[in-house]
């Protein structure tokens, strides 16, 4: 049975794949909940990490290199608003062209700073009673032994939830992501809002890669995303559209995550005398292969998604019902 | 004064229009990449020039652009025949890699002569794809789930069981490397006698004539489209838009299975870990220059094609990152979309405030 020291390090790793998914995941939820998809995460992750990443090189200052990131960020996903909210295009084909223009640009920019390392975000424990905190076993340092970014996306949770839900802002974001012609109806303007919803989107995508470029890896290689944006766009809808729920996804998308890194000390194969062994450990050694692991958080997701629809026929998923859907107002 | 912009839908795109935006949409790609390329100091013209007369003017640049057109033809279907339908094929890449993966294991372990091999490793492999989007297709058929999103998450799943096979029951024994041994000659596609070309070449053209007899001279194909235009109204006369859905990704996902086992057969001989060619993603770009008809699919599969090669090249001779390519891809998609709008929609600006002009416009088509 493995130690106390397994399950630290499994902890720490869970909070520290997990800060990408909550930073990029609430994004794409203010996003998808004012009703555009954006399939660009990856694309919008990857120009926040470089172009952070650059600034940070050359100025010595990560603060302005997360600021660049998020600016950058930003900027990309205004293409995706301009073409699914002013010319109606189709979402998920913008959405995949922002993400292979980012992957294109960032891979083609790159290339001479690749594999350079920069010094990013250090790791601080809180001020006044960090000390403490740190002291929790198990959970204390992979909590409280974190980068300014990780506590940020972890204040960000409650932030996008009382946005949302709390101002008067936030439920005209919604109320278009439900019900564009009503909103309209009732003088929000709707083009503005999804303007809005897709930049922040946009902006916390690039603090996303920033953190991957600037206090996770503190390095610029290629493509170093590696998909997290796609596992955050399969987080939004795990979490059915709820900001609560994509804390509790992202650490469990986290954990999957750690569990790779650990796999080779969870040895759960029963012994040769234990009955059915022969048959059991194929199985065994199947379900707990790092590759396979890495399909759980898309299956689970898949599975949210289908247990959802079928069991409430789509009233209960909460998926924003004008989602995909662009608006234009109709002639009368 | 202010400027007013009028929106006025278009009951009909001009023929101008229809036969030029793929070169204008072309052009304006390749001027937007030259930027990038000028900003590394290299002179776009001399780069185009490689990337395009090089590439059509020397035998190994047509023959390697036939190599790579054959699974670009294949996913460019995958995708194309069930946008006919309305429906997004997103996933393409994930059942071009079970494919891979099918039609590598029987071209592996079945032992047969070439003639009766290679039929069945294309057969296995389509079968395959058509099985890995059968249960977004089914989602999508049955429950109105969005195919986009089931189709994506599919394809990350299709492509950690590749990466699982080649590290485990498919490894070549004895190798440490991640990939399957290489495949016997009966199950590799052979070339062309005579002019080199790859054969699967061949095959990929009769498919995209018997999609083209399919979509424009069948009963079935009659409905895909009607499907596509209005599927409420196909649902009043009477057509099932749940066996259509079902049969248009299926078929395109066993055209993305093919897709799969042409490059592993015909190109890489054995199934690699690294095996990502994003021909599946490319389909994308690929459908929507050729979304007006079958023929026009196979001619956007070799131009990026011949970009794909152009690209290789430049990275070769002047050390352009070879991501231009993913540049030129992006911008082609942007620019086509940008241009479907003015398709769409007759834009007029007027100077002159005029109280009823409210924007005008109707719903697009492309609704989900």
């Amino acid at each position: 049975m493995p130690g106390a020291g397994f399950f630290a390090g499994l902890a720490n790793a869970t909070v520290n794949a997990s800060t990408v998914l909550i930073l990029a995941g609430l994004g794409e939820l203010i996003s998808e909940r004012a009703g555009v998809l954006n399939l660009g995460v990856e694309g919008m992750m990857l120009v926040g990490a470089l172009t952070g990443f650059i600034t940070t090189v050359i100025t010595g200052n990560y603060w302005l290199g997360l600021g660049v990131a998020i600016l950058a960020g930003g900027a990309m996903s205004l293409i995706h608003a301009f073409l699914c909210i002013s010319l109606n295009s189709d979402q998920a084909v913008s959405g995949i062209m922002l993400t292979l223009l980012g992957t294109g640009l960032t891979t083609f920019f790159g290339n001479s700073y690749s594999g350079n390392s920069v010094s990013g975000f250090p790791e601080r424990t809180l001020p006044i009673v960090g000390d403490l905190l740190v002291e929790i076993p198990i959970l204390g340092p992979a909590l409280f032994q974190s980068t300014v970014t990780d506590y940020a996306a972890l204040l960000l949770v409650p932030v996008v939830w009382l946005f949302l839900y709390r101002t008067n802002i936030g439920l005209e974001l919604i109320s278009v992501g439900e019900d564009p012609e009503t909103a309209d109806t009732m003088g929000v303007d709707v083009f503005k809002m999804r303007y809005l919803a897709v930049i922040i989107g946009g902006a916390l995508a690039g603090a996303a890669g920033a953190h991957l470029s600037l206090a996770f890896n503190q390095i610029w290689s290629a493509s170093m995303t590696a998909g997290r944006g796609w596992i955050a766009v399969a987080l939004v809808i795990f979490a059915r559209w709820r900001p609560e729920r994509i804390l509790l996804g992202a650490y469990l998308f986290g954990l999957f995550n750690a569990l790779q890194l650990y796999s080779q000390a969870l040895d759960f194969s029963l012994g040769a005398g234990t009955p059915l062994a022969g048959v059991l450990n194929p199985v065994i050694d199947f379900v707990m292969n790092p590759t396979i692991m890495s399909t759980y958080p898309y299956l689970a997701t898949l599975l949210v998604l289908v247990i959802t629809v079928i069991r409430a026929e789509n009233r209960e998923l909460a998926q924003p019902s004008a989602l995909v859907q662009s608006y234009s107002r109709e002639t009368d | 004064m202010q400027v007013d912009v009028d929106l006025e839908a278009r009951t009909e795109v001009p023929r101008w229009m229809a036969y030029g935006t793929p070169v204008f949409t072309v052009l304006a790609a390749l001027s937007v990449s030259a930027v990038a390329l000028a900003a590394l100091d290299v002179d776009p013209i001399a780069a185009y020039e490689i990337m395009f007369v090089q590439t059509l003017t020397t035998e190994f640049g047509l023959t390697e652009t036939i190599a790579k057109g054959v699974p670009l033809i294949f996913t460019g279907l995958a995708v194309y025949l069930p946008l006919k339908a309305q429906l997004w094929n997103i996933g393409a890449e994930g059942q071009l890699f079970i494919g891979a993966v099918a039609g590598t294991w029987i071209g592996l372990n079945v032992s047969l002569p070439i003639f009766a091999l290679l039929p069945l490793m294309f057969v296995g492999a389509g079968v395959a794809g058509a099985l890995w989007v059968a249960i977004p297709a089914w989602l999508r058929a049955k429950w109105g789930i969005n195919e986009i999103i089931t189709t994506l998450l599919f394809t990350f799943v299709a492509a950690d069981l590749k990466n699982y096979v080649v590290r485990g029951p498919m490894q070549a024994p004895g190798a440490n490397f991640p990939q399957t041994a290489q495949l016997p000659a009966a199950g590799q596609l052979p070339v062309i006698p005579g002019i080199g070309f790859p054969s699967g070449i061949v095959i990929a053209v009769v498919f995209v004539a018997l999609t083209y007899l399919l979509v424009n001279h069948t009963r079935l194909g009659y409905e895909i489209t009607f499907i596509g235009a209005n599927d409420r109204a196909a649902e009043q006369a009477g057509m099932s838009t749940y066996r259509i859905y079902l049969f248009v990704l299926m078929v395109g996902g066993a055209f993305a299975g093919f897709a799969g086992i042409s490059e592993i057969s015909g190109v890489q001989t054995r199934l690699r870990a690294f095996f990502a060619p994003g021909y599946g993603f490319t389909a994308i770009p690929i459908a929507l220059l050729g979304r007006n008809g079958a023929f026009r699919v196979l001619l956007a599969a070799l131009f990026f094609a011949v970009i794909f090669v152009g690209g290789s090249s430049l990275q070769t001779l002047l050390s352009v990152p070879a991501a231009i390519v993913d540049i030129i891809q992006a911008l082609i998609i942007l620019f086509l979309i940008t241009a479907e709008f003015f398709k769409r929609y007759r834009v007029s600006l007027s100077l002159e405030r005029d109280p009823g002009a409210e924007p005008r416009g109707k719903r697009p088509e492309g609704e989900i």
